[in-house]
């Protein structure tokens, strides 16, 4: 890491200044949810992996060979230079389907306590990454097929042996792919470096304090890993596009979704717990603020262009719905207070994870050779 | 021994002699015979209607019953390929290579069970098998149900022919199975002559038919009026020389293996296809297919569940040979013995054999409605 020890003690000493500088508001009665202690913030822990196979995880999140028509990789939407997302507003999905979710960063997602905007999955990366292969609206693979790919790659045969999973299998791509997410880890924000600008000091008192925000975005990932209900406004696209509306569609049959050929709304998190009385409809995970620098468009439908619209959203106290968090309200904001809440956002973004640690320096070859002595091979 | 050995050979001749003497009256030739082919079998609970088979045309064309929306039924089973793939392995779904020779659609209304090994009891069994395949079609039910529900033409079709208020996806496969049930050929040069049309032949026909029914003994297996008696045997069909030289290929070969669940032994050393033993995991089912119609069988080369044989003549003389080695030696049918077949026998009969097709048969494709978006409903929230 290049976070220092002795940075790492600045860091320490520099929030619980500013730990102690947020009582004035609270003592005031302007936070919303009290003190927060320094650490309820703060870098986010690096993940010690196994090299090996994370290098061999690396290569099967850039090979498309695992999707399949062999036509979309991971990184198909989980692109680097933009922090694991793609840019769009919905995510697209596996040919012949389209997304109806904003694509989620994968930046710091090891730590997640729940993964996808619903937290369908709360169990662990290997689950997470077999989803994610195998949903028809994602990779549509079938793993025994996977596997069978994998083994026909010789420069996959020895990834596999070296990283110690023994011959490539479906179980060793879904332990290797985890191990290589576990190195995305945010880095060298200026939150975390202790080089905050005034503004972006400022921010983050509003952003403890007046605003709110820290009462869902905290940790240091900036998030409580719970669903909530903001209010978010329906995307249209969703509806109003077949090809996206029929992926809903499948989703909510397999989600087990009442009444979902009538409904035009996404349930969210009400896939987790079902509530009999529908509270929970419309809920989603709290996202990590972490890299939003490289994540536009945001909300989980990706229905807000810029931060600006995310901050102006909550200053106006959310969206409109029956089952809204009751601790979204107007905020009240100044312009000049809104910008010093994205600027405090700013400064939660870390280094690119773009470099050779994170990316294969060329494609993954997308043909397979044939095995030469194939009558007397072991298969 | 109180018996010598001279003995010993006399009576072995002597019960021998009586053997042949009962055979004719004990193992009469039971063989069907060939016969012309009537209307094919409607299953009680699919009846044949004008709409479901129209809508079943549609289905069959529409490539949005598979996974990436690419791979329709038709896509493997092209109708100017004679409804089926004119290549020794199937192409696959994008990315794969199939593993077996695609078969006709042609005359399956008439089977018992499809595939090559049997693996589906009804054409409504096997349209989702296909469909749902890695290698196939690789959809997935509630996909490619959603899908259905955004083309309002398929919404209105399916709501007349079934009732259903949204598009259900088994009844996809009834429709697919209806159309597929009038794709039968009854009027072949065969069928005119066993009904009495003795100009519907050729004399070299006629003389190959003789063969087929005595000297060359395909009658054996084929026979009946669908020219197969369904059952399922070895013949030594050499394996698909595809597999010794594409990777694609042979990465599906061993998912075939992986995903039929043989043991993990089998899994190592197999290098060829099992054929009827993935259903019944029975040593001595291992290499064994189904005898396939021989009807449209002009149109439909190459030849064999691998496609080893790109022509009728290449068949022939694999029969005259007395067939071939496999992996699955033990399990050969003794019913396949070299022949003897003159180059002038072997003429006839592939000259009998043409007539088992008809005139090919052409399908204008159908036009395919498109999506459109779902308008809320009175009762949406």
């Amino acid at each position: 890491m290049r976070c220092g020890i002795l940075t790492r003690l600045f860091s320490v000493a520099f929030f619980k200044s500013v730990a102690l500088a947020a009582l004035i508001p609270a003592i005031m009665g302007l936070a919303v949810a009290g003190a927060y202690a320094a650490e309820d913030f703060g870098p986010v822990e690096p993940i010690k992996v196994k090299e090996k196979m994370a290098a061999l995880g690396k290569r099967l999140f850039f090979d498309k060979r695992l999707s399949g028509d062999a036509a979309i990789s991971c990184a198909s939407c989980h692109m680097p230079d933009k922090a694991f997302t793609d840019g769009l507003p919905l995510s697209k999905a596996y040919p012949g389907s389209d997304g109806f979710r904003n694509t989620p960063s994968l930046v710091n997602t090891a730590h997640r306590a729940a993964w996808f905007r619903d937290g369908r999955l709360g169990t662990n990366l290997n689950d997470v990454t077999r989803e994610s292969l195998t949903e028809d609206y994602f990779m549509n693979m079938d793993m025994r097929l996977m596997q069978e790919r994998a083994k026909q790659d010789p420069v996959y045969v020895k990834m596999f042996k070296d990283a110690g999973l023994g011959e490539p299998s479906n179980g060793g791509i879904r332990n290797a792919i985890p191990e290589y997410l576990k190195t995305l880890i945010s880095r060298n924000a200026p939150f975390d470096t202790g080089n905050m600008s005034d503004d972006a000091r400022a921010g983050f008192e509003l952003f403890k304090g007046k605003a709110g925000c820290a009462s869902c975005h905290s940790g240091p990932r900036f998030t409580d890993d719970q669903p909530h209900n903001l209010g978010v406004p329906e995307n249209p696209e969703i509806w109003r596009n077949p090809l996206r509306h029929a992926t809903y569609v499948a989703y909510a049959m397999f989600m087990g979704i009442e009444n979902y050929m009538n409904i035009r709304r996404d349930v969210g998190a009400h896939v987790r717990r079902h509530k009999a009385d529908g509270s929970d409809i419309g809920t989603f995970m709290t996202p990590s603020l972490r890299e939003l620098k490289y994540t536009a468009p945001y909300m989980h439908n990706g229905i807000l262009k810029t931060l600006e619209d995310v901050v102006a959203f909550y200053n106006r106290g959310g969206g409109d719905d029956p089952n809204k968090d009751p601790r979204i309200k107007p905020l009240g904001l100044s312009r000049q207070e809104r910008a010093e809440l994205v600027a405090f956002l700013d400064a939660l973004n870390g280094d690119p994870l773009t470099g050779p640690d994170f990316v294969l320096p060329e494609p993954v070859p997308t043909n397979y050779e044939a095995i030469d002595d194939w009558r007397d091979a072991t298969n | 021994m109180l018996f010598g050995k001279t003995t010993y050979l006399v009576a072995v001749a002597a019960i021998a002699a009586a053997l042949q003497l009962v055979a004719p009256a004990a193992v009469a030739d039971v063989n069907p015979p060939l016969a012309p082919l009537g209307d094919p079998p409607v299953p009680s609970d699919n009846a044949q209607t004008t709409a479901k088979i129209e809508l079943g045309k549609m289905l069959f064309w529409d490539p949005r019953l598979g996974g990436d929306a690419s791979t329709a039924c038709v896509t493997c089973h092209e109708p100017s390929q004679g409804w089926a793939f004119s290549d020794d392995l199937s192409r696959g779904y994008p990315g794969t290579v199939h593993w077996r020779n695609s078969q006709t659609v042609i005359n399956t209304a008439y089977l018992g069970k499809l595939f090559w090994a049997g693996a589906a009891a009804s054409l409504e069994k096997q349209a989702p098998s296909a469909a749902k395949g890695a290698v196939a079609g690789n959809g997935e039910n509630d996909v490619m149900e959603a899908r259905l529900a955004f083309i309002p033409e398929y919404r209105k079709l399916f709501n007349e022919v079934f009732g259903d208020e949204w598009p259900k996806i088994d009844n996809a496969w009834r429709a697919i199975a209806a159309f597929e049930r009038t794709l039968v050929q009854t009027d072949t040069p065969l069928d005119q002559y066993l009904r009495g049309d003795k100009s519907a032949l050729s004399e070299q026909q006629v003389r190959g038919m003789t063969l087929f029914t005595g000297k060359a003994n395909c009658i054996e297996c084929h026979n009946g009026a669908l020219s197969t008696d369904q059952k399922y045997y070895n013949i030594g069909v050499p394996p698909a020389g595809r597999w010794e030289e594409d990777g694609l290929a042979q990465i599906t070969f061993r998912y075939e293996q992986f995903a039929k669940g043989v043991t993990q032994k089998m899994y190592r050393k197999i290098k060829d296809d099992a054929g009827l033993y993935y259903r019944t995991k029975q040593a001595a089912d291992k290499g064994k297919f189904r005898t396939p119609s021989l009807r449209y069988t002009l149109y439909t080369a190459p030849y064999m569940h691998n496609g080893s044989f790109w022509d009728l003549r290449e068949v022939v003389d694999f029969y005259n040979a007395g067939g071939g080695e496999n992996e699955f030696g033990a399990t050969k049918t003794p019913a396949i013995k070299p022949l003897g077949l003159s180059e002038e026998e072997i003429e006839d009969l592939i000259a009998f054999l043409e007539a088992f097709s008809g005139p090919e048969i052409k399908v204008e494709a159908p036009k395919l409605p498109d999506y459109a978006p779902l308008p809320a409903a009175a009762d949406a929230n």
